[in-house]
């Protein structure tokens, strides 16, 4: 059924009744592949190692659908990159701060599938996996954000689809927030396309000085000196057993069930004990200048770590199951092996610290006594010849030379261009502006996210400056004492993907990019889940492509400010296929990315409300008649057209002299335009401020009639300014080659007042629209 | 003189240890991490104690419950009848009360309880800066020393089982009427709290934070640590503290100085040393706090 993939391998006779195996033990390999691993192996598979390739060879973990393609259109090199993908997370050169180097950790990751399965424990256990990408980097884990994708609340589906999404947002409370992580933002969209398959996106922050970075691998001194394999954290269980194997398989109702076993059970509060004393642990391998490897189970279980980390570090292991505490068991040997239960971590430490470190989990944090079964124990130690052994019961269950289990497969997609999308659609009359701007700012992918983001604690760790709702991206800060702040945000508009994928990869970029700019942070590296439905059909594997090919092309246009010819780097990420339901129905395509940006003095940045009367709003930014997939479009009942796209050129001096112009003080605050175009943009200014604003516009801007330009969703920014600073404003971006416009001036009545070719338009009530924009969301979800 | 000796008790579970911590250290404190099971003959050489925020032993029973009956709590009972400042945020305060140590020990079992919030409209966990108000004139505590009487002191609540309760409520008029409710939810001018977010759990008499009848152990559920500095305000932030953000912007020397939360670390500092002369030079008999 697949193209042969660019390796060749002659197929051995295998056992038989080959197929009927698969089947039994829900392995999702199909024949060719098995005969594949029966070749690799020179021998018929045992079953754990049948499981283990399933693992390993699953999309989730061998990205064997979308490898080439990310390869072929994603920066990753920078000057500023430490560690780019390739482990659990990515790492980029954050400060100098009293004499040592940090670096700022991130890692972004998908938990579809069992969000939608069991919406709260799969959201949990979302948040609960990425934070362990980070922590495994020796890093403290500083940050969450989530992106949400929700079916439509108001369709067909709506009683399903909102209790998917409470389930998701009390998963992830009830994690992070127990964790003592705080939720630093996020976005949510609803969409009729996410009614059978929801996304969950999380993305992990966290801070480590350089020396102190660990790596996932055996350490290359493991040659000369014995190494212990350390399991630590909950007793083996069999929940999410075949989990990586289950997020890359079609969902049926049928199968809802029958999956749930493949939900991990998360669990925050031993989670955060385990940090706690992996923080001493590593302080103390440190202490004694030992070099060693750790890194978190997920995907696999048991057998993908330690593999991995052999693999990783060019050795091999020899790991006795026997040695691991069950829970509910005896399991058979597969299910010991790859089996996903949760809070797990796997270190590899000179055997002569191995007693030392299992005193540190089980004594002094008595791992045992706060949750039953719980601890730190060996469970095998390194080889020198690469060679990989796994022994349950006396049986040698897997043995191969480690790389045949690690390397992976890949297959080179077909892929068809969908019919295009069409014409730039244009806005049928408007009869009443006021009432259009009414109804906006109540759509449920514009109104308040404020009924959500009330459950998130966003102040634990006490770094908090910019929360949610104050500004368009999250603020920070990393690291006590130093003046640096860390700006995210966290975007992608599906309905841009579906009009077009590749105009939705530039946009997705961009717009990430925008709001780390609108606080006065320079983009400093991406990070990207991919979020697609079956890469088999090449409609949607062209999809994947296109959004990809926008992704890299924005990173690529946009650049790293100050570093001429250098990307903005994709520094970590992540793919979630099959993203489609029994009936046929994909996700639209869902390009998620994660923007992260560095203020060198915290202090300089601005929030998105307005301040003071009487300041200018200036728009930089050119509007255009790009309405499809726009707020104002979905409401006037027009469908297709061109969503907005980005014009490289103008868009870095934009961007660029954004930042300039707040680094330099003469922003009292600024929002970026988005989602609604600059009328929601301007209300969102307002909104948690005491002012009003009149706007004196052209009846004509830009080529667009004064509405259509207010509607458009073409990027660009408003800031505040003080009038006698306009004209240096004005001699800023005149260097960026952009023209200020002012729009407005913000005054003490609480009204939006639109005046175009000196005549009166309409006048707007902000109570009224406030109320609106406050009701809708606890209304759908409350 | 010596610095102040204050200890940050871990249990297991808890997660706002570090912020704490340096709060402390920035508040002229020597801090030091005890962890739940250390020897609990190390509290002695402590001058006061600070029960941070989380979810110690997974709130199992209920918030604190666990923690409460650990032997390092009774230590830190004997600590306590010595007058020592004991503080309890959050889940540290839920400890207290469980604990027995606040509102004080009591032949009945326990009279106090924080409870799951009661909020209109929406249930689980709520995380907002709300407002305080200092009501010292009945009496002076370990913790309000340094705040005018009437100041309106903003920080963050973060917590789904925060609402102070009672067997009855008229026992919590009562701890008004003893001075033992030093802070209460309020409206951003400082008047009393009207509608939702202003009181955000329901608790009873708006209380915000409970103190034992000596006043040296304090149950609070707001996070005065979390509001240290004024960079922490929110920039949107009604009222005299939310002004003083946004005038701050730009002015990183401000914006690092202290916020409205600093002060009741500071009260404590002065309390410590308030006792150390009371030592060291024995007070007039008849003297007490």
């Amino acid at each position: 059924m697949m193209p042969e993939s660019d390796k060749t391998v002659s197929v051995l006779p295998v056992d038989r009744d080959l197929a009927d195996r698969l089947t039994e033990a829900r392995v999702r390999l199909n024949l060719d592949e098995a005969r594949r691993v029966a070749a690799l192996l020179g021998r018929p598979p045992t079953l754990v190692e049948l499981v283990l390739f399933d693992t390993m060879w699953s999309e989730h973990c061998s990205y064997k659908s979308s490898r080439s393609v990310l390869k072929e259109f994603l920066p990753t090199e920078a000057p500023n990159v430490l560690l780019g993908p390739g482990e659990d997370a990515g790492i980029i050169y954050l400060t100098s701060h009293k004499g040592e180097r940090w670096g700022l950790v991130v890692a972004h990751e998908s938990h579809n599938h069992p969000s939608q399965v069991v919406p709260a424990e799969g959201a949990a256990t979302g948040v609960g996996g990425i934070v362990r990408d980070v922590y495994c980097m020796g890093a403290d884990v500083v940050g969450v954000l989530d992106a949400l994708r929700f079916g439509d609340l108001t369709g067909e589906s709506a009683e399903r689809c909102r209790e998917v999404a409470e389930g998701v947002v009390t998963g992830i409370w009830q994690y992070a927030n127990a964790l003592g992580v705080p939720n630093l933002g996020g976005d949510v969209w609803f969409d009729s396309g996410y009614d059978d398959n929801c996304l969950v996106n999380v993305v992990a922050v966290g801070v480590v000085r350089e020396k102190d970075i660990v790596r996932s691998r055996v350490p290359k001194v493991a040659a000369d000196e014995p190494y212990d394999v350390i399991l630590l954290g909950k007793p083996t269980d069999a929940s999410g057993f075949g989990g990586a194997s289950f997020s890359s398989a079609v969902l049926s109702e049928a199968d809802l069930e029958l999956n749930k076993g493949a939900v991990q059970l998360p669990d925050p509060f031993l989670k955060r004990v385990i940090v706690e004393a992996t923080r001493q642990a590593l302080a103390f391998c440190r202490s004694e200048k030992a070099a060693i490897g750790f890194k978190d189970l997920g995907a696999g279980g048991i057998a993908c770590v330690t593999s991995e980390l052999a693999a990783h570090g060019g050795f091999g292991m020899d790991i006795d199951l026997d040695r691991e505490v069950q829970d509910g068991g005896p399991f058979p040997a597969e299910v010991v092996a790859c089996s996903e239960t949760q809070e797990r971590f796997c270190l590899v430490v000179p055997s002569r610290l191995s007693a030392a470190v299992l005193r540190i989990y089980n004594e002094d944090f008595e791992l045992p006594r706060v949750y039953p079964g719980a601890g730190a124990r060996v469970i095998g130690n390194v080889r020198n010849d690469g060679r990989y052994r796994v022994t349950y019961r006396g049986v040698v269950v897997v043995d191969a030379p480690v790389t045949v289990i690690t390397e992976g497969i890949r297959y080179d997609r077909p892929s068809r261009p969908v019919p295009p999308a069409g014409q730039p659609a244009s806005l049928p009359p408007i009869a009443d502006f006021a009432e259009l701007v009414l109804r906006m700012v109540a759509h449920p992918n514009v109104a308040s996210r404020e009924y959500i983001y009330r459950h998130y604690d966003t102040e634990v760790q006490a770094r908090a400056i910019f929360r949610p709702g104050e500004a368009d991206a999250a603020l920070f800060l990393p690291i006590p004492g130093s003046p640096i702040g860390v700006a995210v945000s966290v975007d992608g508009n599906p309905r841009y993907g579906r009009l077009d994928p590749y105009r939705g990869g530039l946009t997705a970029v961009a717009e990430a990019m925008r709001n780390v700019a609108a606080i006065g942070a320079t983009p400093a590296c991406l990070t990207d889940c991919l979020n697609f439905g079956n890469p088999e059909d090449p409609e949607v594997f062209h999809e994947f492509r296109e959004s990809v090919r926008g992704l890299g092309d924005a990173a690529r246009r946009l650049g790293l400010k100050g570093e001429p010819g250098a990307p903005v780097p994709f520094v970590s990420g992540n793919v979630s296929l099959y993203n489609f339901s029994a009936t046929g129905r994909a996700i639209p395509p869902s390009p998620i990315v994660a923007c992260f940006g560095i203020l060198e003095d915290y202090s300089r940045a601005v929030g998105q409300t307005a301040r003071r009367a009487r300041s200018l709003l200036v728009l930089v930014g050119a509007r255009r008649a790009e309405h499809g997939g726009s707020i104002a479009a979905d409401l006037l009942g027009v469908s297709g057209g061109q969503p907005p796209t980005v014009d490289f050129d103008h868009e870095c001096s934009v961007l660029y002299g954004v930042i300039d112009a707040i680094d330099r003080g003469l922003v009292l605050s600024c929002h970026d335009i988005s989602d609604g175009g600059l009328i929601i943009t301007l209300f969102e200014m307002l909104v948690d401020s005491e002012l009003g604003v009149r706007l004196d516009l052209p009846t004509t801007m830009f080529g667009l009639p004064w509405m259509e330009a207010l509607l458009s969703e073409s990027g660009g920014f408003l800031m505040e300014v003080v009038e006698d600073q306009f004209t240096l404003v004005q001699s800023l971006f005149e260097r960026q080659d952009v023209a200020p416009m002012v729009v407005g001036v913000l005054h003490d009545d609480r009204t939006i007042d639109i005046v175009a070719g000196g005549e009166r338009r309409a006048m707007i009530a902000m109570e009224e629209l406030t109320a609106a924009f406050r009701r809708t969301i606890p209304e759908l979800m409350g | 003189m010596d610095t102040p000796r204050i200890a940050v008790i871990q249990f297991p579970g808890v997660n706002c240890e570090y912020e704490t911590l340096r709060l402390l250290v920035e508040c002229g404190f020597l801090a030091t991490l005890v962890r739940w099971n250390e020897d609990p003959r190390r509290l002695p050489n402590f001058e006061g104690f600070v029960l941070p925020g989380g979810f110690s032993y997974q709130d199992r029973v209920r918030a604190g419950a666990v923690a409460a009956r650990d032997p390092i709590v009774e230590a830190l009972k004997l600590e306590a009848s010595q007058g020592k400042p004991i503080l309890g945020i959050c889940n540290g305060a839920q400890v207290l009360v469980e604990a027995g140590l606040v509102p004080g020990p009591d032949d009945d079992g326990p009279i106090v309880a924080l409870a799951p919030n009661r909020m209109p409209g929406r249930g689980g966990y709520y995380c907002r800066w709300v407002y305080l108000k200092v009501n010292k004139a009945k009496r002076e505590t370990a913790f309000t020393s340094r705040f005018e009487e009437g100041a309106v002191v903003p920080m963050p609540v973060a917590h789904g089982e925060g609402r102070f309760t009672a067997r009855d409520e008229a026992i919590f008029e009562g701890f008004v009427d003893t001075g033992q409710v030093p802070l209460t939810y309020c409206a951003a001018d400082g008047g009393p709290a009207a509608e939702f977010p202003d009181n955000p759990n329901g608790a009873a008499a708006d209380a915000a934070a409970l103190t034992n009848e000596a006043g040296n152990v304090m149950a609070i559920m707001p996070h005065p640590e979390r509001a240290a500095w004024l960079r922490q305000v929110p920039l949107n932030l009604a009222g005299e503290w939310g002004e003083r953000r946004q005038a701050a912007s730009r002015n990183r020397v401000e914006l690092d100085g202290a916020g409205p939360g600093r002060r009741l670390f500071l009260s404590m500092h002065d309390y410590i040393r308030w006792r150390r002369e009371r030592e060291s030079s024995p007070a007039p008999s008849g003297t007490t706090r």
